[in-house]
């Protein structure tokens, strides 16, 4: 069974790319390729595909819609998004909504998508596996409210604390929330406390804190990161995706009822990834393809290494 | 209203003594400055200042002067305010119809044309406002004989400045872009939604260019090598070599055989001939951007105005393949018509892309058809999308007046297509019934008196 070739999906309105698809994937994959987004569904549906890889803009149906619904009908397939051009609403809805693997630029570079796709395959193959010998138990069950999930802790991380009070009051009592009002506060409570969610502001995209979030995915990768930022940049967002696993990415001022769903998702989603480990592969990160800013202070480079001591002790 | 001095600019212009070449200058005045920017009664509505915004004596201005029956300058109506109450919910409808008295600036920067360049340049950092969104009034006697541009005066202080400080670079340039990105808004707005569509456009065959190339050089290496291979094989066996090394090159032509995957080598040709349609589709693009770009172009020349619209469907056409709208092109035959192309261009894109949007449904249809009528040249554009509601029909050639939310409809679109297709010496008409559908109809004199923008 491990050794049979994945299924690759791949949904394009050009057929030249479905083609060109085709043939890289030759022998590495079994492959489907269509140019309806209805039918893609269809077909994930039918076929037990590992790895959907779908463009975004299509006649119809969009590629966020595609993802959408596959990430619904069939949770353990892997949803790769694969355009030309993205504008930054789609993008965001492909984090909120699709749950995104990777999101990838046309032209690609054929030995990368080959390695992400194969990334993303052998996941999906060891979920299907897993599924199939624990029964008909569906990948997201609602984990039970547990003690421990009563005892989750959320941190925020914002400057004025607006956002902060805010979560405070749409989350129950038994959740605890803390605020750091800067970078190394937040690396502080990090290194001190299991914290299940981070929220953060982002105000600047070549900041710390976006670098910060990539690397805390590396070191964390159960903890999840819900970004609310006003700058409507679609790079940053594109690093938070592939580098940083972004769980939810919201333009600020984030509607309440949003913001709620978003916290309970990832507690939630937190949960999931606690009790069952082999989920966490569904969230690994590419390395970043910028090194961390050099400008990092001492003081936070300090709390970054006690951080690291503190990961490393709960480890072993 | 409150008075906020720009820091960077008072900063730096409330002391331009230190510059050591000022004194080589004679002293300038502002009457050098002048522009004879025709008033404007403070009973005008403010639809019509809106509307005075898009005539040629006044392109380039931030704002108007308002001026009293007797000469007296009474204040002054930005574009910018008058953008910001457009784009409030309602404020076209609350504002529309009332005097530009109750919108303008009650104290807008008034000087005497004998002001020098310096002093001006101080009563400006006094007075300015982040963004700037005002020129300023000239007077002679107290009484208005033009405006000057807040941006003319710095670049006339920026030259006298021996010591340019980089806050004075930053706040002209700061300045230059306000201005230009007012004036610019519409065509921006258009330009941003098409810049999406089109990297889209050409990213897609890009992708599997790029794609199939990389393999077929993979192919092709393999295949050269078997080549290679085989040759050095048969020459050891006609060559009478031992039996053992021939033996041995037969043995690596043929594991060389097994990596050349016969049905790639069969496919390469099917990949080149993708290649080769991709290539071709970005050169088509490219093209078109450059008919499309060149709109500053402002001159008459004969066109080809079938040639015209086809440019603006292949620009258009990722709108509307993205809304799967089947477009049903009938060229007509039609002489050369003499026009400005890039202003062509922008009113049938702005007529596809407003016809585009008006489809909510999966049947969507637009009809492009032109036809000569009595020397003169007629472009059709009809849609089977929503239709404009009687109540509305009146006022779509308004500027501003949009049904779109904001960030999609700017409202100008329409206004300028009509502003081009007058200058033009044409007519633009519509007729529309809701739920049926809207079409659009341009006449065009074959030979047109193009009036240039200022
Ligand atoms: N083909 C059409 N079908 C329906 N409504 C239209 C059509 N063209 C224009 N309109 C109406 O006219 C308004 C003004 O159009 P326009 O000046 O191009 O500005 P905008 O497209 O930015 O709203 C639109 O908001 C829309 O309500
Ligand atoms: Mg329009």
């Amino acid at each position: 069974m491990s050794d049979a070739l994945p299924c690759v999906l791949f949904v394009d309105d050009e057929e030249r790319i479905l083609r060109s698809l085709r043939m890289l994937f030759r022998g590495r994959a079994e492959i489907l390729a269509t140019t309806s987004g209805r039918e893609a569904v269809e077909l994930v549906r039918s076929h037990r595909v590992h790895v959907v890889v779908s463009d975004q803009r299509m006649p119809g149906m969009t590629g966020v819609d595609v993802l959408r619904e596959v990430a619904a009908c069939s949770p353990p397939t892997m949803r790769i998004l694969l355009t030309g051009y993205a504008d930054l609403d789609a993008m965001t809805a492909s984090v909120n909504e699709g749950e995104i693997y990777r999101f990838v630029e046309k032209p690609w570079d054929a030995q990368r998508l080959i390695a992400t796709v194969e990334q993303a395959a052998r996941i999906a193959m060891d979920e299907f596996d897993a599924q199939a010998s624990r029964g008909a138990e569906p990948m997201a069950a609602k984990p039970a409210v547990t003690a421990e999930r009563a005892a989750a802790h959320v941190l925020v991380l914002d400057e004025d604390g607006a956002i902060a009070a805010q979560v405070r009051e749409l989350l129950p009592p038994a959740v605890a929330v803390t605020r750091a009002g800067d970078l190394e506060s937040a690396l502080e409570a990090l290194a001190t406390q299991n914290v299940a969610v981070m929220i953060a502001q982002l105000s600047s995209a070549d900041g710390d804190v976006a670098d910060a979030l990539k690397q805390l995915k590396r070191l964390r990768p159960a903890m999840l990161a819900i970004v609310l930022s006003s700058l409507r940049d679609s790079r940053l967002l594109l690093g938070l995706i592939n580098e940083g696993q972004v769980f939810r990415f919201l333009l600020q001022p984030p509607p309440r009822e949003l913001l709620r769903r978003a916290l309970i998702a990832a507690l939630e989603r937190h949960e999931a990834l606690r009790t069952q480990t082999r989920l966490l592969r569904r969230h690994d990160v590419e390395a970043p393809a910028r090194a961390p800013a050099a400008t990092i202070s001492a003081r936070v480079l300090g709390a970054w290494r006690r951080l690291r001591e503190a990961t490393v002790a709960r480890i072993a | 209203m409150t008075v906020a001095p720009h820091p960077a600019l008072s900063a730096n212009l409330a002391t331009p003594t230190q510059a050591p070449a000022q004194r080589d200058d004679a002293p300038i005045e502002l009457s050098t400055l002048r522009l004879p920017t025709p008033p404007v009664p403070p009973d005008t509505c403010v639809i019509d200042v809106a509307q005075l915004f898009l005539d040629a004596n006044y392109a380039g201005l931030l704002s108007l002067p308002i001026v009293a029956a007797d000469g007296a300058p009474v204040g002054m109506i930005s574009r910018y305010e008058l953008m910001r109450v457009f784009l409030q919910p309602y404020g076209r409808e609350l504002f529309g119809r009332r005097p530009i008295s109750v919108l303008m600036n009650h104290a807008p920067l008034v000087l005497s044309v004998e002001t020098s360049i310096g002093d001006a340049a101080r009563a400006i950092a006094q007075h300015i406002r982040s963004p700037i969104t005002d020129d300023f009034v000239l007077v002679e006697n107290g009484r208005y004989v033009g405006t000057a541009l807040v941006l003319d005066v710095l670049r006339a202080v920026e030259g006298r400045l021996a010591d340019r400080s980089t806050e004075l670079e930053r706040a002209y340039v700061r300045l230059k872009s306000s201005q230009a990105q007012l004036v610019q808004s519409e065509k921006m707005a258009s330009l941003g939604q098409m810049v999406a569509g089109l990297v889209h456009e050409i990213n897609t065959p890009l992708g599997y260019v790029r794609n199939n190339v990389e393999m077929t050089r993979g192919v092709l290496a393999d295949a050269s090598q078997l080549i290679v291979a085989q040759q050095a094989a048969l020459d050891a066996l006609l060559g009478g070599d031992v039996v053992a090394d021939a033996q041995a090159r037969l043995d690596e032509v043929e594991t060389l055989r097994l990596r050349v995957d016969p049905a790639a080598l069969d496919d390469t040709a099917a990949l080149l001939d993708d290649t080769l349609h991709g290539v071709g589709q970005i050169g088509d693009l490219v093209i078109n951007l450059k008919d499309f770009s060149r709109l500053d172009q402002a001159g008459a020349q004969k066109a080809d105005l079938n040639h015209l619209v086809a440019s603006a469907l292949k620009i258009a056409n990722h709108i509307l393949r993205k809304r799967g709208i089947e477009v049903v092109h009938q060229p007509g035959e039609l002489p050369p018509v003499e026009c400005a192309p890039a202003q062509i261009n922008q009113v049938l894109l702005n007529l596809l892309t407003n016809a585009a949007q008006a489809i909510e449904h999966e049947r969507g249809r637009i009809v492009v058809a032109t036809r000569a009528v009595e020397g003169r040249a007629m472009v059709l554009i009809q849609d089977n999308g929503k239709g404009i509601a009687a109540e509305n029909q009146a006022r779509i050639f308004d500027p501003f007046f949009t049904t779109k939310p904001v960030g999609e409809g700017t409202g100008m679109g329409l206004a300028i297509s009509r502003q081009i297709i007058e200058q033009h010496g044409g007519a633009i008409r519509m007729t529309s019934s809701v739920g049926q559908g809207t079409r659009f109809v341009v006449v065009l004199p074959l030979r047109a008196v193009v009036r240039e923008a200022a």
